[in-house]
């Protein structure tokens, strides 16, 4: 440092002379910042407000991405056609994160007009108060015939009012996609029951050839995969007994998680402990699985990755007792936000989008489940083999729908965060089933309890 | 070690330098890629120590860990969907065009881009002045002032959220990119003026007083003999706010509320969908995402290697 001091203070008193030297990174430095400053006050100006007796409303979709972007950019094209006074804003937001961006504008203030969402977080926004009651609309617009039962159902559920607070846009279906190729050259048809799956996923697996007949889900998601198969395994119809107490521990529950993680390790990945449902679709696309527990969601995943011809899905079979139980998935819809200064516009649209022809172009791409009764008619859903069969299930009388409990405040955190980590227990081996669920079941039934306190004192 | 490498012919440090740096392994490269490969130089490539199996062995290996991902996320990025090969043979710029047409990605990218110019250099500039008063003059509270920047650490930015949303919507600031500049230089700026004020702290103060004998004013003296010298702590710094902006999601997520204000990791986020994802379109945008970032490092990362051991010198 010594010997480079006179240098220094040499060179820089030349510069000085010039007396350019240090004025340069001033002026560049200004320069630089006021040139940002001035570019990104261009980017600030808000354009909500729109003159010659035009409406803007703004739309949050709660899953924005390269397929369903541009499908709802172009519904929103036809409606503005259809309304030339509405002017939508679009604002794609990602799935993973649309709870929170919800919770934040609810609590900030910035709502917007009109949102997407799914009944699993609905019950936190109607307990915000934060969302407008649409039975009346609905009705006033004739929608209320025209909805599936049980997609009205849940979303009613949801709130303690029992009142509609989202048009339902689309229903999803937990589903076990096969793979038809390797069931037909081991001469097996799709599992009708529960003993054909068990014994089917055991026949398909060949480790030696990395081939495996089940893939579990043992990361994020796998509590609302197994309480569908617990339900369909055992054929119990409600989540609480008559005096509040919690069916999850019930024998014949307990018995379905045994032989799932009896079938960890042995005809499953060991990776599958720390499945989400991006590595769980991921394995099977690759080939390795014949059979995958998940929705109807994957299903442009799967075909793409393996050919129509190759894979197929099935509802999830028969109850022990013979009876077809269902635990229903989150209901997508479209809801109106209390705070809206436009709600006769934002309705317009919720009310354009639930129309048959729109909800049929949606449900036909994102290949799932049309909430308009009158699209049930329609060809493509001839076609779609997974989405009609779910509908089939969905539809048929016989079949019980068992209703998640997403009404109690717990239910996200007991099943998303406190659950997860002790079903990876079981599965290896450190927890029994019995004690799982025992826990599993103490817990719901304090929530529940909580619960009716709350709501009935 | 150091000196036998230094007193090799024709590898003479930089004429210029402002300090004599510490070795670097980019250093090391820049001399084995000499045009000239005669015998005696590769013999002397391998008797030097440093290119020994047990010092190579383990830094391949090494780079194995890290560079694997990224070749799969260039595989996965240049593949066509559905294809299962290993060696990209087939390429495709199908996913690109996806994630840069499809998604907005265009925007997105313009958008972080002036995120983090602006934050960079509104974070140098306060972190010059900051960093100047803290290490230069004496004022009372001046520990409990650096204990509390050391603090503010520790508070993780979701807890901020609904208060700084709070704040920028009576600003009139959500909705606007200069949120996310400000959000991000009053997280950033902490830890810019403790560095800051440890790099200024090791240039002698009797280089400015002999500015100020010769007739500079205190600012005067600061452009001219400080300023030049702090170029590698400028650079350490600047390129944290830059990569630091450049990858924040919350913020520009919870105050952006408009298509066109988000940024690359927003975008990023919406190949993974609620139930798929396009691995495609999400390894593609990792791309994007990353090129920025892994140039400013091959740009800045001679100053930065520099830059950071001589702040860590605390006199």
């Amino acid at each position: 440092m010594k010997f480079n001091q006179p240098k220094h203070i040499e060179g820089i008193t030349i510069m000085d002379r010039r007396g350019r030297h240090f004025r340069r990174p001033l002026v560049l430095g200004t320069a630089v910042a006021l040139a940002s400053g001035f570019l990104l006050a261009g980017c600030g100006s808000d354009g909500s407000s729109a003159g010659d007796g035009k409406q803007t409303i703004t739309f949050w979709d709660n899953n924005g991405g390269p397929d369903r972007t541009p499908l709802w950019k172009g519904l929103i094209a036809d409606f503005q056609t259809a309304n030339p006074n509405i002017i939508v804003k679009y604002v794609g937001i990602p799935a993973a994160s649309v709870q929170q961006k919800y919770d934040t504008a609810v609590a900030a203030g910035g709502t917007p007009d009109v949102g997407g969402a799914t009944t699993s977080y609905l019950g936190g926004l109607v307990a915000q108060k934060a969302l407008e009651p649409l039975d009346e609309r609905v009705s006033q617009a004739g929608l209320d015939t025209k909805l599936v039962p049980s997609f009205a159902d849940t979303i009613r559920k949801v709130s303690s009012d029992g009142k509609l607070y989202e048009v339902p846009t689309s229903g999803n279906l937990d589903v076990l996609w096969y793979r038809k190729d390797l069931f037909s050259q081991a001469s097996l048809q799709p599992p009708a029951t529960w003993t054909e799956f068990f014994t089917d996923v055991s026949k398909l697996t060949d480790a030696q050839k990395n081939q495996y007949g089940f893939t579990i889900r043992g990361g994020p998601g796998a509590i609302f995969q197994l309480l569908t198969e617990m339900y369909s395994y055992s054929g119990i119809t409600s989540f609480f007994d008559s005096s509040g107490k919690s069916t999850i521990n019930d024998p014949k529950n307990v018995e379905l998680i045994q032989k799932i993680a009896a079938l960890y390790k042995k005809d499953t990945p060991t990776a599958d402990v720390n499945n989400d449902f991006t590595k769980m679709v991921a394995q099977f696309g690759g080939g390795s699985i014949a059979v995958m527990h998940h929705n109807l969601g994957s299903s442009a995943n799967n075909v793409k990755a393996l050919g129509a011809d190759k894979v197929a899905a099935v509802p999830l079979p028969v109850a022990v007792t013979g009876v077809r139980t269902i635990v229903p998935n989150p209901v997508d819809g479209l809801v109106v936000f209390k705070a809206s200064k436009q709600k006769d516009a934002a309705w317009k649209f919720i009310e354009f989008m639930a129309q048959k022809t729109q909800n049929s172009i949606w449900n036909k791409t994102v290949g799932q489940i049309p909430a308009n009764t009158d699209v049930s008619g329609e060809s493509w859903l001839q076609e779609k083999q997974p989405v009609r069969d779910a509908l089939k299930a969905i539809d048929d009388p016989a079949t019980v729908t068992v209703q998640a409990p997403y009404y109690l405040p717990e239910f996200s955190a007991i099943t998303k965060t406190e659950m997860g980590p002790l079903f990876q227990k079981v599965l290896l081996g450190t927890l029994t089933a019995q004690q799982f669920a025992d826990t599993f079941a103490t817990k719901m039934t304090d929530a529940q309890q909580k619960y009716t306190k709350r709501v009935g004192g | 070690m150091s000196s036998d490498l230094h007193s090799e012919p024709g590898v003479s440090p930089q004429a210029g330098a402002p300090t004599p740096r510490p070795e670097t392994e980019s250093e090391d490269r820049r001399h084995s890629l000499r045009p000239r490969r005669s015998r005696r130089r590769s013999r002397r490539w391998s008797l030097n120590p440093r290119n020994r199996p047990e010092v190579i062995g383990p830094l391949v290996l090494y780079l194995l860990f890290t560079l694997v991902p990224f070749y799969w996320m260039l595989v996965f990025a240049f593949r066509p969907t559905g294809s299962t090969a290993i060696l990209p043979t087939h390429l495709t710029l199908e996913h690109f065009r996806t994630v840069w047409t499809g998604l907005g990605f265009g925007v997105f990218f313009r958008n972080s881009l002036l995120v983090g110019v602006a934050t960079l250099v509104v974070v140098s500039v306060f972190a010059l002045s900051g960093g100047y008063a803290l290490a230069r003059y004496g004022f009372r509270g001046r520990k409990l002032f650096l204990l509390a920047l050391l603090c503010t650490q520790f508070i993780p930015g979701a807890m901020m959220l609904i208060p700084l949303f709070e704040i920028f919507r009576q600003l009139h600031l959500v909705n606007n990119l200069w949120a996310l500049v400000i959000a991000e230089t009053t997280f950033q700026l902490p830890l810019s003026l403790i560095l800051m004020s440890g790099f200024i702290r090791n240039i002698p103060i009797d280089l400015e007083e002999a500015a100020w004998v010769d007739g500079c004013s205190r600012f005067r003296g600061f452009l001219a003999i400080v300023l030049p010298l702090l170029r590698p702590a400028l650079v350490a710094v600047g390129s944290f706010a830059f990569i630091g902006s450049w990858n924040n999601f919350l913020f520009a997520l919870m105050f952006m509320s408009d298509q066109s204000k988000f940024t690359i990791p927003v975008g990023l986020s919406y190949t993974l969908g609620e139930f798929d994802v396009d691995f495609g379109a999400l390894a593609a945008g990792g791309v994007v995402a990353a090129v920025p970032v892994v140039l400013v490092f091959a740009v800045v990362q001679r100053y930065l290697v520099t830059g950071l051991s001589a702040g860590a010198v605390k006199g």
